[in-house]
């Protein structure tokens, strides 16, 4: 839970930054960061509960994007690229954390499509109620 | 001490359906309904001024702004009400409801996710649309951020039971809508 956790405040720093680092009269900066933040610290947040951690994987396309955008999108300041990148390659990293899972959940969101999974064989040795 | 152990689902270590596992939830929905519904009094008039502490005239822009206005009633009207299901969603059924109400836990989770994933809209929109950033705004999309993940685990295990429902060949309906007839056939 740590690492979504750090990934959560990565998010609100990508949001913070342009004004931080100076970089708000860039729209093209600051709009990237002003969308993918917020996204990023929602999908980290809702990974901090055990249920959901697996939602922690959706960070990964837009960390690697990240990486990417300041070339793709043609940055002109060192500062922005350099920031963009560094958070990127740190959320990638972190959303590989998948942390301690100590509760068990009936065999998880796979448990809804695979046939034969923990809830099932479970509720099939319990008395009907 | 019988009860309690049929309300664990099977194959689960607790049951997301307790009240400890509610109530907080409920709780960030009612301070989330509390913030909507005093921004939802601005944007209609009735008070004047709007708490700002950090970015100046920014609430004031935002709350004014064209995407608040894009429906017939203002945003922060339709955020209170979504806060408001989810308190209600929240609150009604017993423990077991994760098998006896699958209804208002599907609802509960459906009402949740869209509300959390509106306010994380709103909150991209403000600074690439209207370049200002609006307190109030962000602690209401905050709080539906974190009603999330907790609103999963109970949807969970109700979509686990409804798999199992499917599974028995017991009518789907029914057990949806939590008859008492269809609870004892479902492995």
């Amino acid at each position: 839970m740590w690492a979504q956790i750090i990934n959560a405040f990565l998010g609100i720093w990508l949001m913070a930054s342009p004004a931080i680092l100076g970089f708000s009269d860039d729209k093209t900066i600051s709009d990237n960061a002003h969308i993918i933040g917020p996204v990023v610290a929602t999908f980290a947040v809702i990974a901090w509960w055990e249920a959901t951690r697996v939602v922690r994987l959706y960070n990964i396309p837009l960390g690697l994007w990240l990486i990417l955008a300041p070339w793709v999108l043609g940055y002109n300041e060192t500062t922005a690229i350099a920031n963009d990148m560094l958070v990127g390659a740190a959320i990638v990293g972190l959303s590989l954390v998948k942390g301690k899972i100590e509760d068990s959940y009936g065999g998880g969101w796979s448990g809804l499509w695979k046939k034969d999974s923990l809830h099932a064989r479970e509720a099939r040795r319990q008395p009907r109620v | 001490m019988h009860q309690t152990d049929t309300a664990i689902p099977p194959g689960w270590s607790y049951n997301p359906a307790s009240w400890s596992q509610r109530l907080p939830i409920v709780g960030l929905a009612i301070v989330g309904l509390g913030i909507a519904t005093y921004l939802s009094l601005f944007q209609l008039k009735v008070i004047s001024d709007v708490w700002e502490p950090f970015f100046g005239d920014g609430s004031r822009k935002i709350l004014t702004s064209a995407t608040s206005q894009i429906l017939p009633v203002p945003d922060a009207v339709l955020g209170a009400s979504g806060y408001l299901v989810d308190a209600l969603a929240g609150i009604i059924g017993g423990i077991r409801r994760w098998r006896t109400m699958p209804w208002i836990v599907i609802l509960f989770g459906v009402f949740v996710g869209p509300l959390g994933m509106i306010s994380v809209l709103l909150v991209v929109l403000q600074p690439v649309l209207y370049d200002a950033w609006c307190t109030l705004c962000l602690a209401s999309a905050v709080i539906s951020v974190l009603m999330m993940g907790p609103a999963m685990d109970e949807m969970l295990a109700s979509m686990q039971y409804m798999k199992r429902v499917k599974d028995s060949n017991v009518s789907f309906w029914k057990a949806f809508w939590g008859y008492k007839e269809v609870q004892g056939k479902v492995i």
